[in-house]
């Protein structure tokens, strides 16, 4: 280990250039990764916000609904009827309003959630100012994102002639990519009656319950007919396209760590095909081919290493500049994921050399030019 | 590597057999055959070749190219498993030991001077001669020091942190001697040692290579296809089509 670590080392030190090929590869690609990481981070967080971040961990739809918010129709009425549920810690009404609003600074597009103020459903990511208290008509929560357009605690925001006045600031609510307020059930009612007439007759709809629960979901859902319950997590991946960006985006970054694997195995065993006369002097001289694989391990998980650190250092810079408009999200969680599978890759991409490494004829030392 | 051949087992050391065979010699090596390759195509690249070698002897294996000197010197070193016949270092029958022995021996027992050097050309020279040290865990205080101690004493004391490719052609083969010395071997095995160097350089080496040998008791075996060489040596040997002889003992042996 002690030789494979001086064999390593030495050649990196003193073969930077050659080295530095590979690295760069690799942090390119971590780059690449990392980027598409923070945008699928960023295009789930940004759709699923409304239902990650509150106090439910459960949502009953209508039946007929396959876990769409805006696609469910419940009535008022059956929040109590969930309430009473054996496990439901409490249970609190959902309507959900896609449409666009006045805020100080002009329209905005936004998501409307019409809430019992502190019963589940009510976000739990309260940034600045306070929740409003049940009941309390004619306030809203603002989520962060609305900054940029002026709202924050003491302006209002208004849809369809129903204004609201922003008592607090709440962060990572967004629903579809929308910025959200959320409010009082009547205040919403009343915004949606405004833009929907044709709902207005609809005085108890709601679209959905959420819950606070530890009991079964398949008994929660039985005890109400013509519901479904889903957890918190699985009405996210319900919202239209999440499931399916998060598929596509994921299996485009495992393809392309896959790649870093190759590029390591490439690399590599074009370093080992050069190094043949060497290696068979070497292992004349009595070195194992053990040592001689390990110094070729040693070598690919340092240059993975150092392509992660570049590749993250970059990736974070790209982060600054990107256009807030694009829905990127760089998470340490994705950074640490993405660095250790590319590590891994490297690794994986180096034991393929190892065969070629162990056919070396030591005998091949000695003889050759002459 | 192929396996030890089973025919082997029997050989044991017996001075009775051999005439010149002394009972000092370091090296000894018995009714020797190769054959490459089996059938139609089996070439024999060796035939039963025997010779023995004295501790503190330098001798010198010529013949042309594909006369079998490369081969006989390969089993010799542990680098080829011989056909039928033995090899005794010592107390040690080489061509018993298994794969993974005989990399062992080779680190601990054989000292290698390859025909271009074949320096770790990202090691400097104090670090190639470090290197061997390592392969078999001497201690790194102790390995420093005789690391520079034979630097120093092939005039190599202020090119020990030169990387290779620093180095002239000279000074390369210089540590490769110094290399092929570092594990205090039993044997030193030769390859053409001249083949990168011109006449005068070559003359050099050789003659540091068989002083190096004789003055530290080692026994060394130096391949080589020009014969203004082996003045610097004991005795050599002559291969011709894979039949070895005894030619002469050199005169002015090693000085």
């Amino acid at each position: 280990m002690n030789t494979s670590m001086m064999l390593a080392s030495a050649e990196i030190r003193r073969g930077r250039g050659r080295f530095a090929s590979v690295v760069s590869a690799l942090a390119l690609i971590v780059f690449l990764v990392l980027v598409l990481g923070a945008l699928a981070d960023g295009l789930f967080f940004g759709a699923t916000g409304a239902v990650r971040s509150t106090t439910a961990n459960a949502y009953a739809f209508s039946s007929d609904a396959e876990g769409s918010l805006v696609r469910s129709r419940l009535d008022i009425s059956d929040v109590a009827k969930f309430a009473q549920v054996p496990g439901v810690a409490s249970a609190g009404p959902v309507g959900v309003l896609l449409t666009g609003g006045e805020g100080p600074e002009g329209e905005l597009d936004l998501a409307v959630f019409g809430i019992s103020m502190g019963a589940a459903g009510t976000p739990n990511t309260l940034v600045s100012g306070r929740i409003p208290e049940p009941g309390e008509v004619g306030v809203a929560l603002a989520d962060q994102q609305l900054d940029q357009f002026g709202v924050r605690i003491g302006t209002t925001v208004s849809v369809g002639g129903n204004s609201a006045e922003i008592v607090g600031i709440v962060s990572d609510t967004s629903y579809q990519l929308q910025p959200t307020i959320w409010t009082s059930i009547d205040t919403w009612r009343a915004m949606r009656d405004a833009v929907r007439p044709e709902l207005s007759g609809e005085a108890t709809q709601i679209n959905a319950v959420a819950l606070t629960t530890s009991a079964d979901l398949g008994d929660i859902a039985a005890a109400v007919d013509g519901t479904n319950v889903l957890t918190a997590e699985a009405t996210g991946l319900a919202i239209p396209g999440v499931e399916q960006q998060n598929a596509t985006l994921n299996s485009i970054i495992y393809t392309t760590l896959a790649v870093s694997a190759l590029v390591v195995a490439l690399f590599f065993a074009l370093l080992v095909l050069e190094k043949r006369e060497l290696f068979a002097s070497l292992k004349a001289l009595g070195t194992p081919t053990s040592r001689l694989g390990w110094a070729v391990i040693i070598q690919a998980v340092v240059s993975s290493v150092l392509g992660v650190v570049i590749g993250s250092i970059v990736a974070q810079l790209f982060g600054l500049v990107i256009p807030a408009s694009v829905p990127t999200l760089f998470r340490p969680e994705t950074l640490i994921t993405i660095g250790v599978f590319t590590v891994i890759a490297g690794f994986a991409g180096a034991l393929f050399s190892l065969r070629r490494i162990a056919r070396i004829d030591p005998a091949t030392a000695i003889g050759g030019v002459l | 590597m192929s396996e030890q051949d089973a025919t082997t087992a029997d050989m044991g050391p017996d001075p009775l057999i051999d005439a010149d065979q002394r009972p000092t010699a370091l090296l000894q090596v018995r009714d020797v055959t190769k054959v490459y390759g089996t059938g139609h195509t089996a070439v024999t690249a060796l035939q039963t070749a025997t010779m023995s070698v004295e501790q503190g002897e330098f001798v010198a294996l010529v013949g042309p190219s594909g006369s079998g000197k490369t081969t006989l010197i390969s089993i010799i070193g542990g680098l080829l498993a011989p056909t039928t016949g033995s090899v005794h270092i010592g107390d040690i029958d080489v061509t018993a030991l298994s794969r993974k022995e005989l990399t062992r021996f080779r680190a601990e027992r054989v000292g290698f001077v390859f025909q271009s050097a074949n320096l770790v050309p990202f090691l400097t020279a104090r670090e190639n001669l470090l290197y061997v040290a390592g392969l078999i865990g001497s201690s790194k205080s102790g390995a420093r020091a005789r690391a520079d101690q034979l630097l120093e004493e092939l005039g190599l004391a202020d090119r020990a942190k030169n990387l290779p490719e620093q180095l002239s052609g000279g000074e390369r083969q210089r540590v490769a001697i110094g290399r092929a010395l570092m594990n205090d071997p039993d044997l030193v095995l030769v390859d053409e040692p001249t083949a990168a160097l011109d006449t005068a350089l070559g003359r050099q080496v050789v003659q540091l290579l068989g002083r190096e040998v004789k003055d530290r008791g080692k026994t060394g075996i130096m391949v080589t296809h020009d014969l203004r060489m082996v003045e610097y040596t004991d005795r050599v040997f002559q291969i011709l089509d894979g039949h070895l002889t005894h030619v002469e003992s050199s005169t002015g042996a090693g000085h």
